[in-house]
């Protein structure tokens, strides 16, 4: 093969494993986060008998999903019903491929984004894969073959039609702010004219409202709603199958949580690092920090909310989602547009 | 090479109908034929696998199969299902025509909102697998089919005989090709009229989706 | 790569796409032989703007996306709206003009 092929799928293949490797790891350690938040929130203990702090907790419970038997219920439409683990899990990491988490570091000689894919329609790519998400869900509530799941895979196919589309609305501010659809021209529009969540801080509430509902999250977590669907879609799942739902959440709240980072928040864009003057790569590496710094952040929010705040009914969920949400979006993507025609970026 | 990969294709499809219509229980036998298939395709172009026209027959095939297991699958949902699948792999054909704007809006539009509504109107009636596909059905049946047959082999011959066209290089064009500043461009200047009239077919088709579904207009 | 690969492909997609909606049934799975011929004259319409080298086939495949919205959506109201009156998707059983 081509040496230059072969060095940029090396490249590639190391940057995968690196970046999923990380993420795996978060979403494990999500788990014991979540517990441990909770519990403080709730003045409990939560998990501390696994290793320090209970750290080794998230260990212990994979090996326990692993081991547990995985039982296929015989009014299940099989096929599908083992196809919408991996369906829910895989748009929620592929995602995360065009985010990008820092700035171009020298390496062996070679110029490296810290991106796995810098795609000049990196935002439609975003969309793309949020809105595949909502076939895992809808696929397991159906083929689960149930009447609580059915149900629960309907709630979600509505709730994630109704958010995604406030959501895309207000992207639309960025978009025109930054006028391309190239994360990394996102992210360097920011360096240069400041935050969009400073000046666009509707838009910016309205993105993070309907993150937490298209991850299923409290308090939009109806599809699964314990106290009436019992578990929702994911009902008839055990085992290691029932764990991809679980981690498929983390795994949607961490590349969530990434883009509301690069959207709004400036990516890994640290205010005042450049007159410090330190050199190309300690600064790539504090900006990688502080992009993680800022999407752990964003984490915590996430948990905080679901230990706060109730679920929604039905109804309140549609109405806010159709009358709330998409208005106050559409005017924001009028007020922006003003803005950016009277030169504001 | 692109025409005897089309036609092993072809070949394969065909004998995928026939085992499926003949043995519709027996979805593990059509596979192997499938997988038999595939085999032997690669094995008669073995150096082709690093082109562009292997992977383009492959998302060929991919469309093709999928697009007839939407009309022989007795399950809408499984037709649903299929359908994504059809629509992922012209997403693709978009791609290696330099169009990824289209790509993108096609995953988006086509697979992200519409087969989402297709999904929860199949799942909010419960739809069965139908009973009816191969027993009963009147002439219209067959002579669709055949018609069906007919229609392909004109478009065949049409095909044929268009005159003699260059040889592309897929993805080696100018940069401008296939972008949404591009199509933006187009959409706001020369196309302007047509694309508010869209709006307005857009907002016509919301209000009487709205009130056809409806329980009871008061 | 020859554009008579996609106008092939393209041919066949139409023609399934078309027997399908003659030999179903059901109304929903008619609409979606109905989606998938727009998608193969959407590959035709990429083909040719692709050998032209000539934007106009996107933006063609653009309004016949949105087309295809509206009328993924209107016919699914309907489809709905029969199902409520008859309990039944199936076409052969709309074909009386009352009720």
């Amino acid at each position: 093969m081509d040496p230059t092929v072969t060095r940029v799928l090396a490249e590639a293949s190391v940057k995968i494993a690196l970046f999923f490797g990380v993420v795996l790891t978060v979403i494990a350690y999500m788990t014991w986060v979540e517990r441990r938040v909770s519990a403080w929130i709730q003045d409990r203990r939560g998990p501390n008998r696994v290793g320090p702090f209970g750290l080794l907790q998230p260990l212990a419970d994979g090996i326990k999903f692993l081991f547990k038997e995985a039982i296929t219920p015989p009014h299940v439409y099989r096929p599908v019903y083992l196809l919408a683990p991996a369906l829910i899990f895989i748009p929620a990491l592929v995602t995360f491929s065009v985010v990008p988490i820092g700035p171009t570091m020298s390496l062996f000689g070679r110029r490296i984004p810290l991106l796995i894919a810098d795609v000049d329609n990196g935002i439609l790519i975003i969309l793309a894969f949020a809105s595949m998400g909502v076939y895992g869900v809808a696929l397991a509530g159906w083929s689960s073959n149930n009447k609580y799941s059915l149900m629960g895979g309907l709630r979600s196919s509505a709730q994630l039609i109704s958010y995604e589309l406030a959501m895309g609305i207000a992207i639309v501010g960025v978009l025109m702010a930054t006028g391309s659809l190239r994360l990394t021209d996102i992210v360097t529009h920011q360096i240069t004219n400041g935050w969009n969540a400073l000046w666009q801080l509707p838009g910016f509430l309205i993105f993070v409202t309907a993150a937490f509902a298209e991850t299923n999250r409290l308090p939009f977590d109806l599809p699964e709603a314990e106290t009436e669907l019992v578990a929702g879609y994911h009902t008839e799942y055990s085992g290691m199958r029932f764990s991809m739902f679980y981690m498929a959440e983390y795994a949607n709240m961490i590349t969530a949580s990434a883009l509301a980072t690069t959207l709004y928040l400036g990516g890994y864009h640290v205010p005042g690092l450049a007159a410090l003057g330190l050199p190309e790569n300690a600064a790539a590496i504090v900006q990688v920090l502080a992009f993680c710094l800022k999407v752990a952040m964003f984490l915590f929010v996430f948990v905080w909310v679901r230990w706060t705040l109730p679920r929604f009914r039905y109804d309140q969920l549609m109405n806010l989602g159709w009358k709330g949400l998409l208005p106050i979006a559409l005017a924001h993507v009028l007020w922006v547009s003003f803005l950016v025609l009277g030169g504001r970026a | 090479m692109v025409v005897r990969l089309l036609l092993g294709l072809i070949f394969v499809l065909v004998a995928f109908a026939v085992v499926r219509a003949l043995a519709p229980a027996r979805a593990a036998l059509a596979g192997i034929v499938l997988g038999a298939g595939a085999v032997v395709l690669v094995a008669l172009n073995r150096q082709a696998i690093t082109s562009v026209e292997f992977w383009a027959g492959l998302c060929g095939f991919a469309a093709i199969l999928s697009a007839l297991l939407i009309v022989i699958h007795p399950n809408p949902m499984v037709s649903v299902l299929f359908l994504i699948v059809n629509l992922f792999s012209v997403a693709l054909f978009y791609l290696i025509l330099n169009a990824q704007f289209l790509a993108a809006i096609q995953v988006i539009v086509y697979a992200g909102a519409i087969m989402v509504l297709f999904l929860f109107v199949v799942m909010l009636l419960n739809l069965k697998a139908e009973e009816g596909l191969r027993g009963g059905g009147g002439p219209q049946r067959y002579g669709a089919v055949v018609l069906g047959g007919l229609f392909a082999g004109l478009m065949f011959h049409a095909l044929r005989n268009r005159g003699p066209r260059p040889y592309f290089e897929p993805g080696s064009f100018d940069s401008g090709f296939g972008t949404a500043r591009e199509l933006g461009r187009l959409l706001f200047t020369r196309y302007l009229f047509a694309f508010e009239a869209a709006s307005l077919l857009l907002i016509a088709a919301m209000i009487g989706a709205v009130i056809l579904a409806k329980r009871r207009i008061r | 790569m020859r554009v008579e690969f996609f106008l092939l492909v393209a041919a066949l997609l139409f023609t399934i796409g078309c027997v399908g909606v003659l030999v179903r049934r059901n109304a929903i799975v008619i609409l979606m032989c109905i989606e998938l011929m727009l998608n193969a004259v959407n590959l035709t319409f990429a083909a040719f703007a692709h050998e032209s080298q000539s934007m106009a086939g996107h933006v063609f495949v653009f309004f016949v996306m949105t087309v295809a919205a509206a009328e993924a959506a209107v016919g699914l109201a309907i489809v709905i709206a029969l199902f409520r009156r008859r309990r039944t998707t199936d076409v052969d059983d709309a074909s009386l003009m009352r009720w």
